[in-house]
C-alpha cells in the first residue's frame, strides 16, 4: 500500500496505520531535522511532532497532493515553532560551534570524487549556511527530493527552487574555501 | 547561451533531470566559457562532497517513545469517541429513566450483597492508584514518561482536581508540545467542571506555540464556553499571532455564537 492510501486510512480513523509511515518516514525525517539544527534530542523530539501533528490535522490531508510534500511541510512548521521558540535563548547559526568532527571513514565511492575534500570541513560549511539554503540542499541533496515536491514544500515556484539550489552550493563553496584557507592559515 | 542561462540549469544538472538539448547546449557553452567551467568543476565538487556526508541514524528509543504516544493518543482518541449521550430531547428523557431504572436496580443489588461493595472498593482503590501513576509520571525529567502520565490521567476521575492541576500545569509550562497537546486532549474527560473551562480559557493567552493554541481553541469550542469569546476576538485580531490560528479563533467565534 502507497503512502497516500496509507494516509487515507488514517484520516479514515484507522489510526494504528500511520505506524507503517512513521517505519517508513522516521529516518528521512530525523536526517533532516538534525541536518537543520544537529541536536540529536531535539531532531527526535521533532520526528514524534511531526507524526503527531499528521494525527492531529489528519481530516485535512488531500490525496492529491504528494504525501512527501504534505509531510515535509509539516516538518518545516515544526521545525519552524522550534526555531521561534529558541530564538531568544541560542540562534540558529550557533548550532555550527557545537557540532563534532566526523570520525575518520574508509572512503566510499562519492568519496573518490571528492577524494581531497575534507568532509569535516564540508559539514561544517553546511552548518554554517543561512538556514534557508540550508534547507534547499538538505531537501535536494540529503533527502533526494525532486525540485517539484521541494516547491511543494517551500511554497514557491519549481523555477525558484532551482535558483536557490544553484545559489546555495555557491554559498557553500564560499565558506567551504574561507574554511579550507583559515585550516591552512593555521597550519602554517 | 549566455553565462546566466547556464547558471539557470545547473540544479537540474546536478539532479541529472536536465533535458537531451539542454544539456547538449550547456556542454557546448563550457567549451567556449572557461570561467563557467571551472566554477562548474567546483560547485559540482561540493554537491557531489554532499551525498557522502555520513548519514545520521536515530536512536533505537525513538520507535518505543513513538508507539507509546500513539497508545496515548488513541486512549485519547477512544475516550472522546464514547460520548454517547443522545441529541435528541426525546432519547434524553428515555436515556435518563433507563439510568434511573439501573440505578434502582445496582443500588438494591449492592445492598443486599457484601461481594460488591468489596469489588466497588477494590475499584475505588484501582482508580486511586492510576491517580497517584498519573501525578508521579507527570512529574518525570522524560517527555516520553510525561505522556503515559497523561495517558492515565485519561483513566482519572473527572472530580479528581489535583490530575486536573497537574494536566493544566503541563499545558501551560512542558517543554514539550506533545505532552501540552496529549494534556489538552486528556482535558475532555474533564469537561463537565467549571474550574477545567476557566483553567482552558487562562491557558489559550500563555501559549505561542500555534498547534497548542488551536488545540485549546478547539476544546473551547467542544466545551461550547461562550465565555471564551473576548479572548477568541483578541487572538483573531492580534497581529504577531500565527494566521492559522487566527482563522481557527474566527471559525471558534462563529460556532459559539
Amino acid at each position: 500500500m502507497n503512502d497516500n492510501a496509507l494516509m487515507q486510512e488514517v484520516a479514515g480513523g484507522q489510526i494504528g496505520q500511520l505506524a507503517i509511515l512513521f517505519e517508513r518516514h522516521h529516518r528521512s525525517l530525523f536526517r533532516y531535522f538534525v541536518s537543520m539544527q544537529r541536536d540529536r534530542q531535539v531532531a527526535e523530539d521533532l520526528v514524534q511532532d511531526v507524526f503527531f501533528r499528521m494525527l492531529r490535522y489528519r481530516a485535512s490531508y488531500d490525496s492529491a497532493q504528494s504525501f512527501t510534500g504534505w509531510m515535509y511541510q509539516i516538518a518545516r512548521n515544526a521545525f519552524m515553532d522550534h526555531t521561534r521558540k529558541k530564538r531568544d535563548v541560542v540562534d540558529i547559526d550557533e548550532f555550527a560551534d557545537r557540532r563534532p568532527e566526523f570520525a575518520s571513514k574508509q572512503p566510499g565511492p562519492e568519496e573518490t570524487v571528492v577524494r581531497k575534500q575534507d568532509l569535516g570541513l564540508l559539514q561544517r560549511a553546511l552548518d554554517m549556511l543561512p538556514t534557508e539554503k540550508r534547507e534547499v540542499l538538505v531537501l535536494s541533496r540529503l533527502q533526494g527530493m525532486k525540485h517539484d515536491e521541494i516547491a511543494i514544500v517551500l511554497g514557491c515556484e519549481v523555477g525558484t527552487v532551482k535558483v536557490r539550489v544553484f545559489r546555495a552550493v555557491k554559498a557553500l563553496e564560499q565558506i567551504y574555501t574561507g574554511l579550507e584557507q583559515e585550516r591552512q592559515e593555521n597550519v602554517s | 547561451m549566455k553565462c546566466e542561462e547556464a547558471k539557470l540549469l545547473l540544479a537540474d544538472y546536478w539532479a541529472q533531470t536536465l533535458r537531451d538539448q539542454d544539456e547538449m547546449e550547456l556542454e557546448a557553452h563550457f567549451a567556449t566559457c572557461p570561467a563557467c567551467r571551472e566554477e562548474t568543476v567546483r560547485l559540482e565538487s561540493m554537491w557531489k562532497g554532499l551525498a557522502a556526508l555520513p548519514p545520521e541514524e536515530p536512536d533505537s528509543k525513538m520507535r518505543s517513545r513513538f508507539y507509546e504516544s500513539l497508545g496515548a493518543y488513541r486512549l485519547g482518541a477512544e475516550s472522546r469517541a464514547k460520548k454517547w449521550w443522545p441529541l435528541s430531547p426525546a432519547l434524553q428523557i428515555a436515556a435518563s429513566f433507563a439510568i434511573l431504572a439501573l440505578g434502582l436496580a445496582g443500588g438494591y443489588a449492592l445492598r443486599t450483597d457484601n461481594t460488591s461493595d468489596q469489588v466497588a472498593q477494590l475499584r475505588e482503590e484501582v482508580t486511586g492508584m492510576r491517580q497517584l501513576v498519573a501525578l508521579s509520571l507527570l512529574q518525570q525529567q522524560s517527555a516520553s514518561e510525561r505522556l503515559r502520565g497523561v495517558g492515565y490521567a485519561f483513566r482519572a476521575e473527572p472530580s479528581n482536581t489535583e490530575v486536573l492541576a497537574a494536566l493544566v500545569s503541563a499545558i501551560n509550562n512542558d517543554a514539550s508540545v506533545n505532552v501540552r497537546l496529549a494534556a489538552v486532549d486528556a482535558l475532555h474527560t474533564f469537561s463537565g467542571s467549571p474550574s477545567t473551562r476557566q483553567a482552558v480559557m487562562e491557558a489559550l493567552p500563555k501559549q505561542n506555540v500555534p498547534l497548542v493554541q488551536v488545540a485549546l481553541i478547539d476544546l473551547l469550542v467542544d466545551f461550547k464556553d461562550r465565555q471564551a469569546r473576548p479572548e477568541l476576538r483578541r487572538l483573531a485580531s492580534d497581529e504577531s499571532v500565527n494566521d492559522g490560528v487566527k482563522q481557527r479563533a474566527l471559525w471558534a467565534l462563529e460556532t459559539l455564537q
